[in-house]
């Protein structure tokens, strides 16, 4: 034995999986939405999602160039500092690109994407310390940055909901005339997009990556899998949201309709939101109790809001939430194993 | 009896065992080394004292150290020869640790006790004392404390899951000694004066679960492959579906769980009057030309053994005594066995990992698979913090078994042992809670990459709460 031998706590043996290909597989997941996106949306979505995770990944090497004096030394300096970077880089700043490109409008333009990708890092992400120490969702902060800055081509009227007699869902932006069925003001109430087309996501309106349904659920049948998320995670976030819209629904048209059920899960963001937004790491619960009560108040808050404000929420409802998880993760803490026994045997003398 | 199926517990991990390694190698019995080191700390609580001077012959398993308060063992010559000198030595742990040195002279002169024959409860438990017989599964708590429960019991339990990767001794003792073992489970249990014995072998060892299907009454039970299935409040779990509160023995839950090596010993012990003094223990790892499963006196030097072996194939990477779960890294081959060493591995840099942390991304992962349903994250994050009692609190640091689950499964490659171990020792020098077994202060620091707790106390290599006391090589 010489001097190489490593001398370390146990375990010697780990895993195999890394924080690399986590996100990776959250890539992986993500491209048949981003693959049915340029596939619909054409051009336009190609170019946004370039921009956003171009954009995403050099401000992020910035940042980490700036942080660690890159500019104050010589060039060899500058040398270590990317070969620094490129030895830390794990692939998060491109996830949260190309989400922030897949939830904004086919009507957003690369300009206002450049800035909202720029914001999601360097503001919400690498200000807080970079991976893993981001308080809110970079790329549902991004979009609402987005959302207000830019209120006129991102996001004016995505409304959602039964509008008119009960039996249309209407999402979309209002100026992919040519497109849309459902196209124009909110009170076109004729129109009336089936479940197949919102399945497919052909003729929806709506945000590029959120339109496909059988993208997202390929993409989340691969994280599941991959044990990336775990399989209920976002059902339960969905079925909530989507149960009690109907349930909302029905106090307004004073009819209870159940089969409303799917084309309230199937529209807007929620899907897209549940599988890769709500799930992410970083800003939800660590423990599984804390957990189920993240989601099922995510799916609360994403109907009721919705139900008031007639627009698309989900990215402000996880938002919210992301900022009480630290106050859920300090109040639910699990019991131990063992715990309960030692109660009983107290009961029991 | 017809072995029967345990129920999995929640969470836990699947690790490539390995185990093909040695899994089929016979057991070889070590001829003696020269020189032996024997310690004096060979079980939890306080080190033997000294009953041997330098120059005094001694006999092979002649008593040299005696127990030395309630929770102690006696420490037996484990070869014939000369004691030489008596001196503080590095442990494999960093701490200094006091020796004694016997120099062989090979006559192979046996110093035994008396044989037993049909013997009762109280001649079985004097003779598990005498003998200085610990729970050879790991943690080395004293056999003998373990017979004499304060509560009743009813169920005496065999650990034979082996849940560590690598290790294959147990396997090989269980499929060579099933008599033997056997025999020594009805002692315990006489001992005892219980009825019932389960023996509980993980499913990848299929051979032993039908060797002990033979017996009328020994109820073998098949444990899913999980680790830590070893584990002592696990295993309780799993065959009885009783549960160990923390901070609970399991005797309070009516059970005392055995492994089969100390049940080995036990019948050695009583049939023969064998005292304590070898050991069965694997030889395995990518590194080391012939894996093997050796009989090794206590005291045998490391390098000694790894020689016999072969030497090593490749430089290792790590070199690793006891399991990879939870055994100690060695620095140096100059270490020597215990009565609770069950393993010596050779690590290659593909198969020991020492990857750099990357940042935490509370991906829960380490929750989700902590047998004991802690949040180890938790006390990561505030022990860097310094904050070490949110630590505890947070995360319910201090019923850790300490398996290395959540380390193995952290895919940021988090040091989440160390940050735990940290949190312990803090707290455990604080007095929060008392600590059911004094510390050792003998030991020196858990290895010697851990830094010290900031009032510079030294950290102690294993949690002496006995809530732990048998997790470790199942």
């Amino acid at each position: 034995m010489d001097n190489s031998v490593v001398i370390s706590t146990p375990p010697h043996v780990k895993s195999k999986r890394t924080t690399k290909g986590i996100m990776l597989d959250v890539i992986i997941a993500l491209i048949p939405a981003a693959v049915m996106a340029i596939v619909y949306f054409r051009l336009n979505a190609f170019v946004l999602e370039i921009t956003s995770v171009l954009a995403a990944v050099a401000t992020e090497f910035v940042y980490f160039f700036i942080a660690n004096k890159g500019f104050s030394d010589k060039c060899s300096h500058a040398g270590e500092v990317c070969k620094k970077w490129w030895k830390q880089f794990d692939y998060t700043s491109v996830v949260t690109g190309l989400i922030l490109a897949l939830i904004l409008p086919p009507t957003a333009q690369w300009y206002q994407v450049l800035i909202g990708a720029i914001f999601s890092i360097a503001i919400v992400k690498m200000v807080f310390g970079g991976t893993g120490k981001n308080l809110v969702n970079p790329a549902a902060t991004g979009r609402i940055f987005m959302f207000i800055s830019f209120s006129i081509t991102a996001y004016t009227a995505c409304a959602i909901g039964p509008i008119g007699n009960g039996s249309i869902i209407f999402t979309g932006a209002t100026n992919l005339a040519g497109l849309l069925p459902a196209a124009g003001s909110g009170a076109n109430a004729g129109s009336y997009v089936s479940l197949l087309d919102l399945f497919l996501g052909t003729g929806v309106a709506g945000c590029i990556g959120e339109t496909c349904t059988l993208a997202l659920i390929v993409g989340y049948l691969y994280l599941v899998v991959r044990r990336v998320i775990k399989w209920w995670q976002p059902l339960l976030f969905i079925v909530i949201a989507s149960f009690l819209s109907v349930c909302l629904a029905a106090i307004g048209s004073k009819s209870f309709e159940i089969n409303l059920f799917l084309d309230f899960a199937m529209s807007g963001g929620l899907m897209f939101a549940a599988i890769f937004m709500a799930t992410d790491y970083v800003t939800s619960p660590k423990g599984v109790y804390g957990q189920i009560v993240y989601y099922v108040a995510l799916g609360v808050l994403t109907a009721v809001l919705r139900y008031l404000t007639k627009i698309e929420v989900v990215s402000f409802v996880i938002m919210i939430m992301n900022l009480l998880v630290p106050l859920i993760d300090t109040y639910i803490v699990r019991k131990p194993f063992g715990y309960k026994k030692v109660k009983k045997q107290k009961e029991g003398k | 009896m017809k072995a029967i199926k345990g129920k999995p517990f929640f969470a836990g991990i699947h690790v490539h065992d390995k185990k093909s390694l040695a899994c089929g190698i016979a057991k070889e019995i070590m001829p003696a080394p020269e020189e032996v080191y024997i310690s004096l700390s060979q079980s939890l609580g306080k080190p033997a004292a000294v009953c041997v001077e330098k120059g005094k012959k001694v006999k092979e398993g002649e008593l040299i150290a005696k127990a030395d308060g309630a929770i102690s063992s006696d420490v037996f010559a484990s070869i014939a020869g000369e004691v030489v000198d008596i001196k503080p030595l590095t442990g494999a742990n960093g701490g200094t640790e006091t020796y004694i040195v016997i120099k062989g002279d090979g006559s192979g002169e046996k110093a035994y006790l008396p044989p037993l024959t049909d013997p009762d409860a109280a001649a079985i438990k004097q003779r598990i004392k005498d003998c200085g017989i610990v729970g050879l599964g790991g943690a080395g708590f004293p056999a003998a404390v373990k017979v004499a429960p304060r509560t009743p019991v009813d169920t005496l339990i065999l650990n034979g899951a082996e849940c560590e990767p690598y290790l294959t001794c147990d396997h090989r003792l269980m499929l060579e000694n099933t008599d033997e073992i056997a025999r020594g489970a009805r002692l315990i249990a006489k001992a005892l004066g219980v009825d019932k014995i389960i023996i509980g072998i993980e499913a990848n060892k299929p051979d032993c679960i039908a060797a002990f299907e033979k017996y009328d009454d020994i109820q073998p039970v098949i444990l899913k492959k999980q680790y830590p299935m070893g584990s002592e409040k696990h295993l309780i779990y799993v065959t009885t579906g009783r549960k160990v509160g923390i901070g609970k023995l399991p005797a309070d839950s009516g059970v005392v769980v055995q492994n089969v090596a100390t049940a080995f010993a036990v019948c050695e012990a009583v049939e023969k009057g064998k005292p304590l003094y070898e050991r069965i223990l694997t030889v395995s790892g990518g590194a080391v030309k012939q894996p093997k499963n050796l009989w090794v006196k206590v005291g045998t030097p490391v390098k000694a053994i790894v020689d016999y072996c072969g030497g090593e194939s490749e430089p290792p990477r790590k070199v690793v005594q006891g399991g990879p779960m939870t055994g100690l890294a060695l620095a140096t081959y100059d270490v020597y066995t215990h009565k609770t060493t069950s393993g010596v591995l050779l690590m290659t840099a593909k198969e020991a990992a020492a990857e750099e942390p990357t940042p935490c991304l509370n991906c829960g992962m380490c929750a989700d698979v902590c047998p004991m349903h802690l949040m180890p994250m938790q006390t990561a994050f505030y022990s860097a913090a310094g904050n070490f009692e949110a630590a505890a609190k947070l995360g319910n640091t201090l019923a850790c078994i300490e398996c290395g689950a959540c380390e193995y499964t952290c895919p940021a490659k988090r040091p989440l042992i160390q940050a735990i171990r940290k949190t312990k020792a803090y707290m455990r020098n604080k007095g929060v809670p008392a600590p059911a077994v004094k510390p050792v202060d003998q030991k020196g620091s858990s290895a010697p990459t851990v830094p010290l707790t900031e009032d510079g106390k030294a950290e102690k290599p294993k949690d002496t709460e006995k809530n732990e006391k048998e997790t470790k090589n199942g």
